[in-house]
C-alpha cells in the first residue's frame, strides 16, 4: 500500500471518530448546520461533475433534488402520516401502504433522479452552453409544477410533512453518519471517477470537444454518463436535505436553491473536487455565522441597530473579493494531495 | 488594478455600515440589561425579513414591537423578543428555529408569516430535546398545527374562511351556482377552494353547484380564457381564492369581459395594491379578513388602533395586529404558567380561552388553531369597507 493511502485511510477513520465525538460536544443548532454542510458537500460535487469537469453548463439541479426528495419521503413515511398530509385529496391507493426503509428509499430517490436525468439528457445533451443552460433550467421549472399540480401523488402546493429522521433507528448521532457518510463516499467516487479513464475523458471534453472527439472519445456517451451521475447524487442529496428538515414543498425547489449550489461550486473553483468541499463547508457555515450582523451590535459605546438583511450585503461583498483575486475560485482546478503537505513539511523543516 | 479594486471593495462595506443607523448606546441600561441577564424572558421570533416574502414579514415585526412596548413585563421580568430573520426560505426558517431554541434558550417562538416556513419550524420544535411551543402568526395552512402539539396559531384556518365565504355566497349574494377561480401554486388559495365547495355543495344539497373551476400559476397575466368559460358556464358568482396581483388582474379582466357576476376572495387581497391594479373593477368585490378597525372587536382593538396610528401614522394591516395578538397571548400563557419553563407555558396556552385578542376573541382548539369571527369586508369607493362580522360556530 502506498504511504499516500495509508494517510488517507487514517484520515478518514480519524474523521468518522470526529464526527461522533462533534455529535456529543456540540449542541443540536451547531449540529444542525453541520449535517447541512455534509449535504452541501453532495450536491455541489454533483453539480461540479457536470459542470466543472465535462463543462456542461445546467442549471436543473433543483429539479432532481426535487425528484429524489420527493420519491424518498413517500417511501418512507407512514400510512398514519400520509393520511394526515393528504387531507385535502386522498393520496393515490398505490402508494398509500408502500413504506421501505430509509436506506432502501433513499437509493431508489437517487435512481428515480437519474432516470429523470437520462430522460432530460438525451434531448438536451446535443445543445451548448447558453442553450443547454436554458434547457435545463426549464426542465428544473417544469418538475416542479408537475409536483405542483399533482395533488394525489405529492399534495401539490400544500407540501408534506412529518417525514422520518435520517436513519434507520431514528437516533441523532446517526444523522451526521448518514450525511458525512454519504459526503465521503461521494468524495471518494468522485476522486476515482475524475482519475480513471472516464475522468480523463470528461476533462477533454470540457477543454475542446471537436479535439476529444477527434480523439475517439463518443461524446454524447461521455456527456450522459456525467450528467446521470450527477443527477443520481443530486437526487441523495435532496432527499437527504427534505429528510433533514422533516418537511418539503415545490416551492422549495426553486430556482434559488440551484444558484445557492451554482455559487458554492464557483466559488471552490470549477473543476475542483477540494474547493467544492471546502465552500460548501466554507458557505453553509458563514450564512449561519452572518447572522450577527442582523442583530444589533455595539461596538465602543455606539449601538450598531440590526439591518435585517445586512448579512447577506456582507456576504455578496466577500463573494465579490473573492472572485476579483481568485478569478478561478478558491482552489482552481487544484486538488488536495498528501505530497504537497509532505514537501511543504520538509522544506519548513530544512528552514 | 487590484490595489484599487480592493479600496473600492472596502469603500463599499464602509458606507454599507454607516448607512446603518449608529446611535449612541444608553450606557446606563445596557450595562443594567447585562447584569440583569437572568431577568429576562426571551421570546424568539422568526420571521421573513429579507427574501421574496419581506413585506409579511415587516408588518408582522411591527405589531410584535408594538406589543412589546405596551407591555414591557411579565412577572417582573423585562420581555426581550429576539428577531431572526428566515430569508422566505424553509432551510433557514428550520436553522432559525433551532438557533432560538437551542442558541437563544427563548421561553416561547412566534412566527411567522407564510405557512411553509411554520411547517418547517414546527417540525424543528417536536424533534427537539426541548420542546418549545411556537404560536403562529397568519400561517392559514391546516398542516401548521396538523400532528404537532407544540404549535399554535391566533389566524382562523382556511376551513372557516372557505365556510364563512360560501355561507357568504348562498345567503347573501342568493348565488346557487358558483364557479372558481384558484391560484394553483397556492397553497392557501387550493385549501380555501376545497372547503367553499364542502360547504357550498352543503348548503345547496346540490353536488354539480360549482359549475366549473379554473386553474392558473403565480406569475400569470391573461385570464381571459378561463373568464370566458365562466361565462359560459351559467355561474352566478365567482369565488377566486389567491395572490392579490392576480387576482386584481383577474376582477379587472371580468369586468372587461362584461362578467357582471359578483366576485369573492380571500384575505390576500386586502393590500392597496389590489384597489391600484384593479381600479374601478374592483368596486363591490366582496372577501374575508382577520380584522377591521371599524369592527370593534374587543378593549384591545381600541387599544392597538390607537398605539399603532400614534407609531406609525397609518392603517394597520391584517396581520400586524395578529402578530400583536401572538405576543398578548404569549404573554397571557407565561402570566398563567406563572414559570418560564416552556412546557408549563406550552400547557397554559394550549388552554387559552375567550382570550380578548386585538383581532377578535380567541379561543384555542384541541388542534391548537383559533376559534375566532371573521370579517367580511368589501371595496366601495376605492376603499375598503366593512361590511360584517360572522361569528365562528361553537362546537
Amino acid at each position: 500500500m502506498k504511504k499516500n493511502n495509508i494517510l488517507t485511510l487514517i484520515s478518514i477513520i480519524g474523521f468518522i471518530l470526529l464526527l461522533l465525538v462533534l455529535n456529543i460536544t456540540l449542541g443540536s443548532y451547531k449540529m444542525r448546520i453541520f449535517n447541512l454542510c455534509g449535504i452541501y458537500v453532495i450536491l455541489a460535487l454533483s453539480l461540479n461533475l457536470i459542470n466543472g469537469f465535462v463543462g456542461l453548463f445546467s442549471l436543473g439541479h433543483a429539479g432532481f433534488m426535487a425528484v429524489g426528495a420527493y420519491t424518498c419521503a413517500l417511501l418512507t413515511m407512514s400510512p398514519e402520516t400520509k393520511e394526515m398530509n393528504f387531507f385535502l385529496e386522498p393520496i393515490v391507493p398505490w402508494l398509500k401502504n408502500v413504506q421501505l426503509p430509509f436506506p432502501t428509499a433513499l437509493i431508489i430517490g437517487g435512481i428515480m433522479a437519474a432516470i429523470a436525468g437520462a430522460l432530460i439528457g438525451a434531448p438536451v445533451l446535443r445543445l451548448r452552453d447558453d442553450y443547454l443552460a436554458i434547457a435545463t433550467l426549464g426542465f428544473s421549472e417544469i418538475i416542479r409544477v408537475v409536483f405542483t399540480n399533482t395533488q394525489r401523488i405529492t399534495n401539490g402546493p400544500l407540501g408534506i410533512k412529518g417525514l422520518p429522521t435520517i436513519g434507520i433507528t431514528g437516533q441523532s448521532w446517526e444523522i451526521v453518519i448518514w450525511t458525512w457518510g454519504i459526503a465521503l463516499f461521494t468524495i471518494i467516487f468522485m476522486v476515482l471517477l475524475i482519475n480513471s479513464s472516464y475522468g480523463k475523458a470528461f476533462k477533454a471534453i470540457r477543454e475542446d470537444e471537436i479535439a476529444a472527439e477527434a480523439m475517439g472519445i463518443n461524446l454524447f456517451k461521455h456527456k450522459m454518463i456525467a450528467f446521470v451521475i450527477g443527477s443520481f447524487f443530486a437526487g441523495i442529496g435532496g432527499a437527504l436535505l427534505g429528510h433533514l428538515m422533516g418537511t418539503i414543498d415545490p416551492l422549495m425547489f426553486r430556482f434559488l436553491l440551484t444558484f445557492n449550489i451554482v455559487l458554492i461550486v464557483v466559488l471552490g473553483g470549477i473543476g475542483s473536487i477540494t474547493g467544492s468541499v471546502i465552500s460548501a463547508i466554507v458557505v453553509t457555515i458563514s450564512m449561519e455565522a452572518l447572522r450577527i450582523l442582523d442583530a444589533d451590535m455595539q461596538i465602543g459605546g455606539y449601538i450598531v441597530k440590526g439591518i435585517p438583511g445586512m448579512r447577506m450585503v456582507v456576504f455578496s461583498a466577500l463573494l465579490m473579493i473573492v472572485i476579483l483575486f481568485y478569478q478561478r475560485g478558491l482552489m482552481g482546478t487544484n486538488e488536495f494531495n498528501w505530497d504537497w503537505i509532505i514537501n511543504r513539511k520538509k522544506k519548513i523543516q530544512k528552514i | 488594478m487590484r490595489k484599487l479594486s480592493l479600496f473600492l471593495v472596502v469603500v463599499m462595506l464602509v458606507i454599507v455600515f454607516t448607512a446603518g443607523c449608529v446611535q449612541k448606546a444608553d450606557a446606563p441600561t445596557d450595562e443594567a440589561n447585562a447584569s440583569q441577564q437572568e431577568d429576562v424572558i426571551k421570546i424568539g421570533v422568526f420571521e421573513p425579513l429579507t427574501g421574496a416574502n419581506a413585506a409579511g414579514g415587516a408588518l408582522e415585526k411591527e405589531g410584535l414591537e408594538l406589543a412589546n412596548e405596551l407591555y414591557p413585563e411579565v412577572l417582573g421580568k423585562k420581555v426581550k423578543l429576539v428577531f431572526v430573520d428566515n430569508k422566505s426560505d424553509k432551510v433557514e426558517a428550520a436553522n432559525a428555529a433551532t438557533k432560538l431554541i437551542d442558541q437563544e434558550k427563548v421561553s416561547l417562538i412566534i412566527g411567522s408569516w407564510g405557512s411553509g416556513f411554520s411547517i418547517s419550524a414546527g417540525e424543528v420544535i417536536k424533534k427537539s430535546d426541548r420542546k418549545v411551543a411556537a404560536i403562529g402568526t397568519s400561517c392559514t395552512n391546516p398542516l401548521v398545527t396538523k400532528g404537532n402539539d407544540y404549535y399554535f396559531r391566533v389566524c382562523f384556518i382556511d376551513p372557516f374562511q372557505g365556510n364563512v365565504m360560501a355561507n357568504y355566497a348562498y345567503n347573501e349574494v342568493g348565488a346557487k351556482k358558483v364557479a372558481f377561480i384558484i391560484e394553483k401554486t397556492n397553497d392557501y388559495a387550493v385549501g380555501l377552494a376545497k372547503f367553499f365547495e364542502d360547504t357550498f355543495k352543503e348548503l345547496t344539497g346540490d353536488e354539480n353547484s360549482v359549475v366549473y373551476k379554473a386553474f392558473y400559476n403565480t406569475g400569470d397575466q391573461d385570464f381571459t380564457a378561463q373568464l370566458t368559460s365562466i361565462k359560459e358556464s351559467g355561474a352566478e358568482a365567482i369565488f377566486a381564492p389567491g395572490n392579490f396581483t392576480e387576482s386584481a388582474l383577474v376582477t379587472k379582466q371580468a369586468k372587461e369581459l362584461g362578467l357582471d357576476l359578483p366576485i369573492l376572495g380571500g384575505d390576500t387581497w386586502e393590500t392597496p395594491e389590489f384597489i391600484e391594479i384593479a381600479g374601478e373593477a374592483a368596486e363591490g368585490v366582496v372577501f374575508s379578513t382577520f380584522f377591521d378597525a371599524n369592527a370593534k372587536l374587543t378593549d384591545n382593538t381600541t387599544k392597538f388602533l390607537d398605539a399603532y396610528k400614534q407609531k406609525y401614522n397609518k392603517e394597520p394591516a391584517a396581520v400586524t395586529a395578529l402578530a400583536f395578538d401572538a405576543y398578548l397571548l404569549a404573554i397571557d400563557a407565561i402570566k398563567k404558567a406563572n414559570s418560564t419553563d416552556p412546557t408549563a407555558i406550552r400547557d397554559a396556552l394550549a388552554k387559552t380561552k375567550d382570550f380578548p385578542g386585538a383581532a377578535g376573541v380567541v379561543t384555542l382548539d384541541e388542534n391548537g388553531d383559533a376559534i375566532k369571527s371573521a370579517v367580511i369586508k368589501t371595496v366601495k369607493d376605492g376603499k375598503f369597507t366593512y361590511l360584517t362580522t360572522v361569528e365562528p360556530v361553537k362546537k
